[in-house]
């Protein structure tokens, strides 16, 4: 195992904090101001992606799935961008298109984008894998994806051609049990997703996806086998979604006592640094955010015309 | 330059073999590629490009449509041959919202070459599920372009176009004319524009808008005509998206008549848009309602013979022409 060295937990630490100072930002902003569009919380569950992220090169291709805010933090993206699109900023990464739903990118950072239509980013991570493959680049992909649209067809179309084909692709699952208000166990008889890696002749694995160390240890060897030529890996993060689906929703199908095992993953991950740096990083990550905000909240609103900008590109 | 008689289908695929030729982030994937594919446009890539850059996959269209997306904006230009334009359904997620706007919804401003193949309309047989003409999908949602060429230069050149365009195309291959031959140009700069159309026959009295499997029987019905007295214009859009509207409006507040003659089903098929435009931009210069004729709002029938008498025939397009000149 590669354990992450203290210059990489301090990087992690603070992206974490980054991310966290920016989920409890948009909780508050939705419930004090006029929000038009639809936040799915991710506080709580920032350990996988930051730990995943770090175990890839900037120019790695990312697909995530949109809760939350820490991949895109995780993969080198500014909070500024991000605030931007949230409140719906021409600052914001999509330059005025945002808005609630995630669909921040950066094509320098190789950060690709969410689909909406959730589950859909199988095939198109395959196909910068694939690229990669052909153009011998040297590059990983990885499609990140909750245990919902582990039912999607095109998990499985996917899987059966990468692994074939030994793409450098890797499958990662964030399982937090629920699919939007479905538990998992009424659409799955196993309850790791992990499993489906037998049929297809890859590794399965399953880690703590509130360590982000662990998720951190388990995604360098994936990476390594990508970038081998040695095809793809699963894996499989178990998270706890600490809110909602989205913010206001009322939760009727949830146990009352569904936090009873609830570990923080900012705590965690703390507890591996010393002295009270931990302390100084929150400090510097909510100092951070707080300026992104205000400059996000002054930015300039879109116009009409950017209705009409990006559809086909001019050459 | 020289040129050579082929089929519709070989000059579709010597266009993509002289583009792979020059481009080596071009690839292609589809059922059987790699023996040379359901069509045959395919034969002998492998050969020379190797199975890097053509690829068999199984049957897996939203997989395939999904791949080209994300390959296309990884700076690949991918090719997927869908084996029938019916399974353009199948991976609808994948065409029309993954394809079509996932530069848009997320601010990128970048090139994205991707060339989706979709085999339409009937074929002699094929059945409901393998004939259907489903172009129209591709003008309704917004970041695509659409071909269909008529002649087999056209499906040359527009492959050619599609191949250099930095945004995805459909390229609708006709069925009923994979067996049509005509001359080709082989010089590899020829290439057939995007976004425009050709006025097969010039006339001064009505002007038939149409395209894919109804060019030739449109010209048929149009030498008919004129045996009649009737000049008919035949204008091949080639292009659905972007359309030709500075060709077909020349052409109508010319002749003053037009009709739109597809395969496609009539009942919002492409040729609502196109008389629903006509009217729009040109109400003072028309002498009579632009009218439509396109297929019989039914599933295909498997037969071949019921097949053909729910499309449009040289006999339908006539008569309806001749009905048009005399309003």
């Amino acid at each position: 195992m590669a354990a992450p060295e203290p210059a990489l937990l301090t990087d992690m630490f603070h992206k974490m904090a980054v991310s966290r100072a920016i989920e409890l930002l948009m909780l508050r902003h939705t419930r004090e101001e006029r929000f038009s569009g639809w936040w799915h919380p991710g506080e709580g569950q920032e350990a996988a992606p930051i730990g995943a992220a770090a175990a890839l090169r900037s120019d790695d291709y990312l697909w995530y799935q949109g809760r939350g805010c820490a991949w895109a933090i995780g993969k080198g993206m500014d909070p500024l961008p991000i605030l931007g699109d949230l409140l719906g900023k021409m600052n914001g990464a999509t330059r005025g298109k945002g808005g609630g739903v995630p669909h921040w990118s950066d094509y320098g950072l190789g950060i690709m984008g969410e689909g909406a239509t959730l589950g859909s980013v199988y095939p198109l991570a395959a196909g910068s894998a694939l690229a990669s493959k052909i153009r011998k680049d040297g590059r990983v992909s990885l499609a990140d994806f909750g245990d919902g649209t582990a039912s999607r067809g095109t998990f499985h179309e996917t899987m059966m051609h990468a692994a074939a084909w030994k793409l450098p692709l890797i499958y990662f699952c964030e399982n937090n049990g629920l699919l939007v208000g479905t538990r998992t166990e009424h659409v799955s008889a196993s309850a790791d997703i992990a499993n489906l890696a037998k049929g297809y002749g890859i590794p399965g694995v399953i880690v703590d996806g509130q360590d982000a160390v662990a998720v951190y240890e388990v995604t360098v060897e994936a990476v390594a086998r990508a970038r081998a030529g040695e095809g793809p890996t699963l894996i499989e993060a178990k998270v706890t979604r600490k809110h909602g689906h989205y913010a206001g929703d009322p939760q009727h199908y949830r146990d009352p006592d569904y936090l009873k095992d609830y570990r923080d993953p900012l705590e965690l991950l703390a507890a591996r640094l010393s002295g009270n740096e931990a302390a100084r990083l929150i400090e510097q990550a909510d100092a951070e955010v707080a300026v992104a905000y205000e400059a996000a909240k002054a930015a300039p609103e879109p116009d009409a015309s950017v209705i009409e900008r990006d559809l086909y590109h001019v050459a | 330059m020289s040129h050579e008689v082929m089929g519709y289908n070989a000059a579709m695929g010597l266009g993509l073999v002289e583009e792979m030729r020059a481009d080596d982030s071009i690839f292609i994937m589809g059922q059987g590629v790699v023996t040379g594919g359901w069509f045959g446009m395919e034969k002998g890539l492998v050969s020379e490009f190797g199975t890097d850059r053509v690829l068999d996959c199984g049957i897996a269209e939203a997989f395939e449509a999904g791949l080209a997306a994300g390959a296309a904006i990884a700076g690949m230009k991918p090719v997927i041959n869908m084996g029938f334009g019916d399974f353009a359904l199948i991976a609808g997620d994948e065409i029309y919202h993954k394809l079509a706007k996932w530069r848009y919804m997320h601010g990128l401003d970048v090139p994205m070459t991707a060339v989706i193949i979709f085999p339409i309309g009937a074929m002699g047989g094929a059945g409901p599920e393998h004939s259907s003409c489903t172009e129209v999908l591709g003008m309704h949602f917004p970041g695509l372009k659409v071909v269909v060429p008529s002649t087999a230069e056209d499906a040359k050149g527009l492959m050619k176009s599609a191949l250099r365009e930095p945004n995805p195309v459909l390229f609708h291959s006709v069925q009923g004319l994979g067996w049509s031959r005509g001359e080709v140009p082989l010089d590899p700069d020829f290439i057939v524009p995007i976004g425009k159309a050709a006025t097969r026959r010039a006339g001064s009295d009505l002007s038939i808008i149409t395209y894919g499997s109804m060019v030739p029987r449109s010209l048929e019905a149009a030498e008919r005509l004129a045996s009649e007295g009737v000049d008919a214009e035949v204008i091949d859009l080639r292009s659905l998206v972007p359309l030709d509207w500075d060709c077909v409006l020349e052409s109508v507040t010319r002749t003053h008549r037009a009709m739109v003659v597809h395969e496609a089903f009539r009942t919002a098929g492409p040729g609502a848009e196109i008389a629903a435009q006509i009217q729009e931009r040109a109400f003072f210069d028309l002498e009579a309602p632009v009218l439509r004729l396109g297929a019989k709002d039914f599933p295909l029938c498997q037969s071949a013979e019921l097949e053909q008498a729910a499309i449009p025939s040289v006999d339908t397009i006539t008569g309806e022409a001749r009905r048009l000149a005399a309003i």
